[in-house]
C-alpha cells in the first residue's frame, strides 16, 4: 500500500491556503477592535496632549458645565451626569417591568398568549431607534408638555421614558431565556414542598436564573448609555446646566456627538471625539465592573 | 511480520490526556478474514478500531505510542492520512448517510478523489450498491434523499459508500447494534460475502454475532487484549479464565 | 398574608406585561396613524426635493360624470383650505384645490381624469413628464397665478385655445432615492460582512483549538457587539471618511456597517455550524475527504439555512441603523452615482425630516415602510428555520 505523503500537491496547497484564509477572517474582528479603539482615542486624546497648541484642558473638559463652541467652552460634566441619570432612571423602571414580563411569558401565561407576547417583544426589538425618538417626540413629549412646570416636554423624564422602552426587549428576552433554562426539577421540588407558583418564581427560579437576568441588565445598561438617535429628539440638548429635576432638559454624551459632528471642525471636532472617548471608557468600566461582580457572585 | 497479516499491531498504548485507554496491545489481523473485537462496554474495542484508520486523530488530547502497521507500513509514521482512509474504510454504529440523494452519498468519496465523469460515477454507484446487496431496493430511487431509507437500508448504503472507495479493509464499529434482527441478518449475510474481497474488522457487543460471522476473535477487557485466537478456539476452548467467564455470561 | 403577597405580585406581573404590549401597540399605532396619510404611489417614486417644470399639453374638453373628484384630497405639507372645494376645470381635465401655507396660498392639482392630456404633458425639450395629482401650479401660459382665486384661474384657462403651458412643481416628499440608497447599502455591507463572518466562524468551529488565540478572537467579537453605534460612527468618520479619504460615501458607510454586522454573523454562523451533527464529519473524514472538502461539501450546505437566517436578520439591522450612517454616509437625498457618493438611507432620512424639518408625518410614513420590511424579514427568517428544521435531521 503506497501511503507516502506529498506536501506540494495542489490539493495540499489549497488546504493550507484556506486554513490561513479562515484564520485571517477570524482575526478581522480583533483588528477591528484595535482599529476602533486606536482611531477614536487618537482623535479624542489629541486636544489634551501637552504639545498641542490649540488644545484644551482635560480638567476643564471633564468638569465644565457648559458647552459653547463659539466662546471656546467645552465642558461635558453636565452631559456625563445627564447620561448617567437617564441610564439609572431607565434601568430602575425598565428592569422590573422587563423581568416581570419575562416571568409572565415564561411561567404564568397560557401558551396562546405567550405566543402573542413573545413576537410582540421581538418586534419591539426590531424597530429602529429613530422611530422610538419620533414616538417620543410626538407622543411622550406632547403629553409631558402639559404637566411640565417649564411648559417644555423635552426633558430628563422624557429621555428616561424613551430609554426604558428601548431596553425592555433586551431585558425581557435575556431574562426569559434564563428563566426557561432553569431545570424543571427546581420548580417541581418547590411546588412539591407546598410553595405557591409565585413563591416558586421569586424564591427559586429568579435566583437560579440570576446570571442570565444580570447579563440582560448589563446589556440594557450598555444600550441605554449608548443610545443616540432616540434620545436626540426628546432630551432637549441644552448647552449648559446640570440637571437637577426630572423636568430639566439634558444633553446626553451621545447626542452631543451626533448633533454637532455635521459642522464641527478642528479642535471642536476633536473634542467631540473626546466625548466619544469618555463614553467608551464609561461603557468599558461598566462592563468590566459588572462582569467582575457576576464572576464573584458565581464563585 | 507474517505474510497474510493485513495489520500488525505491537505494544500499542493510547492515552486520552492522562487516562490510559489501550494497554500494550499486540495483535495481528489476517487478510480477507473477519476479525471480531468483543468485550464489555468501554474497554477499548472502539478505541483500537479507530486507531486503524487514524480516526482518533480527530479527538483532542489523544497520544499514541507503539506500532500499527498495514502491509508493513507504519501508519503513524510520515504518511498521507487521506490516502490511508481511502484504503481503510469505516462503517459506524449509527447509520450516518449524508443529507443527500443515495446516488450523491455513494459518489461523495470518488468525487473527493477527483473522479468527475458521470459514466464513471454511474458505474461505481451501481457496482457498490450491488456489492452491498442494496441495488435492487434503491435503483429506482437513486436521486431521492438517503434519509428516507429504513435503518437497515441506510446502513447498507453506508457500507456501499465505503466500498465505493475500493478499500482493502472495512472497519465496522458495532454496525448492527442500532438495527432490528432482520436488518441485522441481512448485514451479517453481506459481511460473509464481503470478506472474499476485503479484510473486515468488526467491533460487536454481541458474542453470538461474533460467533456467527467472524473467523478470528480478540477479547478486550479494560484496555487490554486478554486473548485472541480463531473464533472456534475462543468460544469452545478459551485459555484465559476471564475469557471463559465473559463467554459464559458470568459478567458482561 | 402569603395570599395577599402572591396577589400583589401577580398584579405587578400582569401589569408589566400589559405595559410592554401596550407600549408596542402605542408605538405602532402612532406611527401608522401619523404616516399613513402620506403613503401613495408618489411617496415611493418621488424624490424628496421639489422639481419644477414647464409642461405643455393640448387643452381638453372633458366632462365629468359625477362629483366624486371632490373627495380626492392629495397630501400636502400645508393646510387644505376648509372653506373651498376642489374646482374641476374641463380644459385641464382635472381639479384644483387651494392649499394654505401661513398667509400664502398654493394651488394643487387634486384630481386628474384618466383620459386627460395633462398626463402626457411634455416639457420644453419634448419629453413626456406628465402632470399628476399633488403637483402645484405656479403659472399658466406665463401668467403667475399666486394671487388669484380658483374662479379667476378657471376663467384664464377657459380663454385659452390650443396649447396650455403650466409651470408646475412636483413637491417631492418621496423616498425613492432613500430606497435606492438603502438597497445599495444592504448589498454592499452584506457582500463585505457575510464572507468574512462565515469564514471566521468556520475557523472558530472547525479549526480552532482551545487556547489564547481563540479566546482573544472571541473576546474581540464580544466587545464589538457591545460598542454603541455612535462610536462606530466616530470610527467610520475618523478612519474611512478622513484617514482613507473616502469622504462621506456609500463605501464608508458600508464598511462601517460591515464591522457592526460581524459579531452577529459570526455568532449565528457558529451556531449553525455546530448544529451539524458530528456523525457527518466522521463519515466524511472516514471516506478520505480532506478538511476543506468536508467543510465545503457537507458542513456548509447543511448549515445553510442557519446562515441564511443570520443574513436576513442582518438586513433588518442595516435598515434600522442610523447613527453610524449619519456620520459616514451623510443625509443627501440623491440617487448615489458611485461608491463614493454620499446618500441617506430610509432611517437616516426619517431622522433628518423629524429633526431638521419637524415633519413627523413623513418620518412616520418612512417608519411604516421600515417596520413592514422588518416584519416581513422576520417572518421569512422564521419560515426558513421551520422548513429546514423539519427536513434534515
Amino acid at each position: 500500500m503506497n501511503l507516502t505523503k506529498n506536501n506540494r500537491t495542489d490539493k495540499n496547497r489549497k488546504e493550507t491556503f484556506f486554513k490561513y484564509l479562515f484564520l485571517f477572517c477570524a482575526f478581522v474582528a480583533v483588528i477591528s477592535v484595535f482599529a476602533i479603539t486606536f482611531f477614536v482615542f487618537a482623535r479624542g486624546l489629541k486636544p489634551f496632549m501637552p504639545w498641542n497648541d490649540s488644545g484644551y484642558s482635560l480638567i476643564d473638559f471633564l468638569s465644565g458645565v457648559e458647552w459653547r463652541p463659539g466662546s471656546d467652552k467645552f465642558g461635558i460634566l453636565y452631559m456625563i451626569i445627564g447620561s448617567l441619570l437617564a441610564t439609572i432612571g431607565a434601568i430602575t423602571i425598565g428592569v422590573p417591568i422587563g423581568l416581570f414580563t419575562a416571568v409572565f411569558i415564561a411561567e404564568l401565561a397560557p401558551k396562546k398568549i405567550a405566543n402573542i407576547v413573545r413576537p410582540a417583544v421581538e418586534l419591539l426589538a426590531g424597530i429602529p431607534s429613530i422611530l422610538y425618538g419620533v414616538f417620543g417626540l410626538g407622543m411622550i413629549v406632547k403629553i409631558l408638555t402639559k404637566y411640565s412646570p417649564n411648559a417644555q416636554g423635552q426633558s430628563l423624564l422624557a429621555t428616561i421614558l424613551v430609554l426604558t422602552i428601548m431596553i425592555l426587549p433586551t431585558v425581557i428576552t435575556m431574562s426569559e431565556t434564563a428563566i426557561r433554562a432553569v431545570p424543571s426539577c427546581y420548580r417541581d421540588g418547590s411546588l412539591a414542598l407546598g410553595a405557591s407558583k409565585i413563591q416558586t418564581v421569586f424564591k427559586v427560579i429568579i435566583p437560579a436564573a440570576k446570571s442570565g437576568i444580570f447579563a440582560g441588565v448589563v446589556l440594557g445598561i450598555g444600550r441605554a448609555i449608548g443610545e443616540t438617535m432616540a434620545v436626540m429628539l426628546v432630551s432637549g440638548n441644552p448647552i449648559a446646566g446640570i440637571p437637577t429635576s426630572l423636568w430639566d432638559r439634558v444633553r446626553p454624551l451621545t447626542t452631543n456627538i451626533a448633533l454637532e459632528m455635521g459642522y464641527a471642525s478642528g479642535t471642536h471636532q476633536d473634542l467631540l471625539f473626546s466625548t466619544g472617548v469618555v463614553l467608551f471608557i464609561f461603557i468599558m468600566i461598566i462592563n468590566l465592573a459588572l462582569n467582575k461582580l457576576v464572576h464573584n457572585k458565581i464563585k | 511480520m507474517v505474510d497474510n497479516n493485513k495489520f500488525y499491531i505491537k505494544d500499542l498504548n493510547l492515552y486520552y490526556d492522562t487516562l490510559r485507554a489501550l494497554k500494550d496491545v499486540n495483535l495481528q489481523i489476517k487478510s480477507n478474514k473477519v476479525t471480531a473485537f468483543i468485550g464489555p462496554s468501554g474497554c477499548g474495542k472502539s478505541t483500537l478500531i479507530r486507531c486503524l484508520n487514524r480516526m482518533n486523530d480527530l479527538i483532542e488530547g489523544v497520544k499514541i505510542n507503539g506500532l500499527v502497521a498495514i502491509d508493513n507500513t507504519d501508519i503513524y509514521g510520515d504518511i498521507d492520512v487521506i490516502t490511508l482512509r481511502t484504503k481503510v474504510g469505516m462503517v459506524f454504529q449509527k447509520p450516518n448517510p449524508f443529507p443527500m440523494s443515495c446516488y450523491d452519498n455513494i459518489a461523495y468519496g470518488p468525487r473527493c478523489q477527483g473522479v468527475k465523469s458521470k459514466t464513471d460515477i454511474d458505474a461505481i454507484v451501481e457496482k457498490s450498491l450491488k456489492q452491498a446487496a442494496l441495488w435492487d431496493e434503491v435503483k429506482d430511487r437513486l436521486n431521492k434523499s438517503a434519509l428516507g431509507l429504513s435503518g437497515g437500508q441506510q446502513q447498507r448504503l453506508c457500507i456501499a459508500r465505503a466500498i465505493a472507495m475500493e478499500p482493502e479493509v472495512i472497519l465496522m464499529d458495532e454496525p448492527t447494534s442500532a438495527l432490528d434482527p432482520i436488518a441485522t441478518a441481512k448485514i451479517e449475510e453481506l459481511i460473509e460475502n464481503l470478506k472474499k474481497s476485503y479484510t473486515i474488522v468488526i467491533v460487536t457487543h454481541s458474542m453470538q454475532q461474533a460467533a456467527r460471522i467472524s473467523d478470528n476473535t480478540a477479547f478486550f477487557l479494560s484496555g487490554e487484549i486478554i486473548e485472541s485466537d480463531t473464533t472456534s478456539n475462543i468460544f469452545t476452548n478459551p485459555i484465559n479464565k476471564k475469557t471463559e467467564d465473559y463467554i459464559t455470561g458470568r459478567f458482561g | 398574608m402569603r395570599k395577599a403577597k402572591d396577589y400583589l405580585a401577580k398584579i405587578l406581573i400582569y401589569l408589566s406585561s400589559f405595559i410592554t404590549v401596550g407600549v408596542l401597540l402605542a408605538i405602532i399605532a402612532y406611527i401608522f396613524i401619523n404616516g399613513i396619510g402620506l403613503i401613495n404611489w408618489s411617496f415611493f417614486t418621488n424624490e424628496y426635493n421639489d422639481k419644477t417644470y414647464y409642461l405643455q399639453f393640448e387643452a381638453n374638453k372633458l366632462q365629468l360624470s359625477d362629483n366624486s373628484y371632490k373627495d380626492n384630497i392629495p397630501y400636502t405639507r400645508n393646510v387644505i383650505n376648509n372653506d373651498s372645494e376642489p374646482l374641476y376645470i374641463e380644459e385641464l381635465g382635472g381639479a384644483i384645490i387651494e392649499s394654505k401655507k401661513g398667509s400664502d396660498i398654493e394651488f394643487i392639482i387634486s384630481y386628474v381624469e384618466k383620459s386627460s392630456s395633462m398626463l402626457e404633458a411634455k416639457d420644453r425639450r419634448g419629453e413626456i413628464v406628465g402632470i399628476k395629482e399633488g403637483y402645484i401650479i405656479r403659472s399658466i401660459n406665463g401668467e403667475n397665478i399666486e394671487d388669484k382665486n380658483l374662479e379667476e384661474i378657471s376663467n384664464i384657462v377657459g380663454d385659452i385655445q390650443g396649447n396650455i403651458e403650466l409651470k408646475v412643481t412636483n413637491p417631492g416628499n418621496g423616498v425613492f432615492t432613500n430606497i435606492i440608497t438603502t438597497l445599495y447599502m444592504i448589498l454592499l455591507s452584506l457582500s463585505i460582512a457575510t464572507p468574512i463572518g462565515i469564514l471566521a466562524a468556520i475557523y472558530l468551529v472547525e479549526y480552532a483549538r482551545p487556547g489564547k488565540l481563540v479566546s482573544t478572537i472571541r473576546f474581540a467579537t464580544e466587545s464589538l457587539a457591545g460598542i454603541p453605534s455612535i462610536i462606530y460612527g466616530l470610527f467610520g468618520m475618523a478612519f474611512f471618511v478622513v484617514f482613507l479619504k473616502f469622504s462621506l460615501s456609500l463605501l464608508a458607510g458600508a464598511l462601517t456597517i460591515s464591522i457592526i454586522l460581524l459579531p452577529v454573523i459570526i455568532r449565528s454562523t457558529e451556531e449553525a455550524l455546530k448544529a451539524v451533527p458530528d456523525s457527518y464529519r466522521e463519515a466524511s473524514y472516514g471516506l478520505g475527504a480532506t478538511k476543506l472538502q468536508t467543510i465545503s461539501k457537507i458542513i456548509i450546505p447543511s448549515a445553510m439555512p442557519g446562515i441564511l437566517v443570520a443574513v436576513i436578520l442582518s438586513i433588518g439591522r442595516i435598515i434600522g441603523e442610523s447613527a453610524a450612517l449619519l456620520l459616514t454616509a451623510g443625509t443627501v437625498s440623491k440617487i448615489p452615482e458611485n461608491l463614493f457618493s454620499s446618500g441617506g438611507t430610509l432611517t437616516v432620512q426619517a431622522y433628518y425630516v423629524a429633526k431638521e424639518e419637524a415633519n413627523i408625518e413623513m418620518a412616520c410614513a418612512i417608519g411604516i415602510v421600515v417596520i413592514l420590511l422588518i416584519i416581513i424579514l422576520n417572518l421569512i427568517a422564521k419560515l426558513i428555520s421551520k422548513i429546514f428544521n423539519k427536513a434534515n435531521y
